[in-house]
């Protein structure tokens, strides 16, 4: 009994993996072939970038507060909070930019995608689509993915300007150090694969957060309550996937600059 | 309800769009979702000019098979045939020219609800991309008229009753001259007086047009006033047909437990000697 829940569900997590990377390649290669709904492309980045926005300058700020303040004390017993600035902008633009905004933008995004398309899907929207002869994938799914895309590379260099201003904040304010030290030493440090590795890993989290909320949404089933149960799993699976996958790209990004560090 | 207008398309289609065979035909189709068929070994056809009427307790399958017929659902056997073409594993893309020259009315309505009554009627001409914003409107005009709600041009799906909402959903379906309709329970959930509009526009559309059409439904009565009426373009209403003739072009089909148990006239229907066909009408 035990061997036959376990292979169903084995079958089952299979399936949703297959029909997934179908969805996610179906998506992908609309943008190759016409019709493209530009009007749409726009609409979603304005949904998604300037929709966001705010969240992400509070979140971003906040992080580059509490990372100053954190290293300032840790640093000091060594003697060493004049790189306050090197740690706070590596950290930001490397790791905490890219994935804070990734899961920040999917919580706000991947549901509002889950819920909005999951709601078309039980009212019989998508059908009506399709019956009126317009490709819902095209229209709605593709628009939304390549948004997200765009969306979140602006949006982390926000975060991350935003974290490492927020850093210098408590520098200044609070652990009352020089600032332009701060920021000098911000600058300075970086170097070409750590603006690399921050602006690489949001284009992967845009198509993560854009597709599995798309996918979560068109393959709702079971009226209203299938709608937040579907909104539920694309925040969940959208934020483990980012995280994992950041530690994919960060390993291969880490092996390929080798040489630069 | 005014239903005087006649919606008269510009470009009218065919009396037979798909040269002398059926707009649609089933062969053999069954279809299951996890369990047992929902629908098995189902064939039958629609022909020009044609209205067939779809009967069948709740829940039996109806309205996958009108999904079946323009390919948002695919048979697990057998063939259907949409304008003399075999859909049953016709990719997508290719579908939708065919179902674009469809229109189909959904149980609720299923308007675009973030869209206005206006883009809602004019979603197939605004994708086409090539008809200008005035021509378009007229047309939506035109095709709001026909089902009596010409005032309702820029409000929302929201502020419209049940019966609007499905006489909007008519006008979208009309709006690019179909050449085939298909009504899945379009009074279901209404009261009496406004799904006796919506069939006047079913019979207005009947006979003023004369599409093909399939039209499921539960409610025998409405099955019945669709056989026994005619709209008389005179009067601007639907009226008996005289001597109690019936309607020769409207046909019934039923279903039950995923079969098809009938396929005849409302005279073989009444007179049918299946167990669950007389308790159906009775």
């Amino acid at each position: 009994m035990a061997i036959k829940t376990l292979d169903r569900t084995a079958k089952k997590i299979v399936q949703a993996v297959q029909e997934y990377s179908l969805f996610a390649w179906q998506a992908l290669t609309n943008l190759y072939r016409p019709p493209i709904y530009w009007s749409e492309f726009l609409m979603q980045s304005d949904i998604i970038g300037v929709g966001s926005l705010s969240i992400v300058i509070l979140s971003g700020i906040s992080t580059g507060g509490v990372l100053a303040l954190q290293s300032a004390a840790t640093l000091s017993a060594f003697g060493a909070t004049a790189v306050t600035g090197q740690f706070v902008s590596l950290t930001m633009i490397r790791e905490l930019g890219p994935v804070l905004t990734g899961v920040m933008v999917s919580g706000r995004n991947a549901s509002s995608m889950a819920s909005e398309l999951g709601s078309m899907v039980v009212t019989e929207q998508i059908d009506a689509m399709r019956a009126l002869g317009v490709d819902p994938m095209r229209k709605l799914v593709t628009p939304r993915i390549f948004s997200s895309i765009a969306m979140l590379f602006f949006l982390t260099i926000v975060s991350d300007a935003c974290g490492i201003f927020g850093g210098g904040l408590v520098t200044v304010l609070m652990n009352h150090q020089n600032g332009t030290q701060y920021f000098s030493m911000a600058w300075e440090h970086l170097r070409f694969p750590d603006i690399v590795q921050g602006l690489v890993k949001p284009l992967f989290f845009g198509y993560i957060l854009g597709s599995i909320g798309c996918y979560y949404g068109m393959n709702t089933t079971g009226g209203t309550q299938g709608v937040g149960r579907s909104t539920i799993q694309a925040v969940v699976t959208a934020s483990v996937l980012i995280i994992f996958v950041d530690f994919l790209i960060t390993q291969l990004l880490l092996s390929l600059f080798s040489g630069w560090m | 309800m005014d239903v005087t207008s006649t919606f008269s398309p510009a470009d009218p289609p065919s009396a037979d769009p798909a040269g002398s065979g059926p707009v649609v035909s089933f062969h053999n189709v069954s279809i299951a979702f996890e369990g047992p068929p929902v629908l098995e070994d189902i064939t039958f056809s629609v022909d020009p000019g044609e209205t067939r009427v779809l009967l069948g307790p709740a829940g039996v399958g109806k309205s996958v098979l009108l999904k079946l017929i323009i390919g948002l659902l695919r048979p697990d056997e057998g063939s259907v045939t949409l304008f003399g073409e075999d859909i049953s594993s016709m990719p997508e893309e290719k579908l939708f020219p065919l179902r674009a020259r469809t229109g189909m009315i959904f149980q609720e309505g299923a308007l675009f609800d973030s869209l206005s009554v206006r883009d809602n009627v004019a979603y197939q001409l605004v994708q086409q991309g090539n008809i200008p914003d005035a021509d378009i409107d007229t047309r939506v005009r035109e095709a709001l008229t026909f089902v009596g709600l010409e005032e309702t041009f820029s409000l929302f799906p929201d502020s419209l009753s049940g019966g609007m909402r499905r006489r909007v959903a008519i006008a979208r379906g009309l709006i690019n001259h179909p050449e085939l309709l298909l009504y899945d329970s379009p009074t279901g959930g209404l009261d009496p007086v406004t799904s006796t509009n919506i069939i006047e526009l079913i019979v207005k559309q009947r006979d003023v047009n004369r599409t093909p059409s399939l039209m499921v439904t539960h409610r025998l009565q409405d099955a019945f006033v669709l056989c026994t009426h005619h709209y008389e373009t005179q009067y601007g209403c639907m009226v008996p047909l005289p001597n109690g003739e019936i309607d020769p072009n409207t046909t019934f089909l039923m279903l039950n437990e995923g079969r098809l148990i009938f396929d005849g006239t409302l005279h073989q229907l009444l007179h049918s000697d299946d167990p669950f066909v007389r308790e159906f009408i009775q």
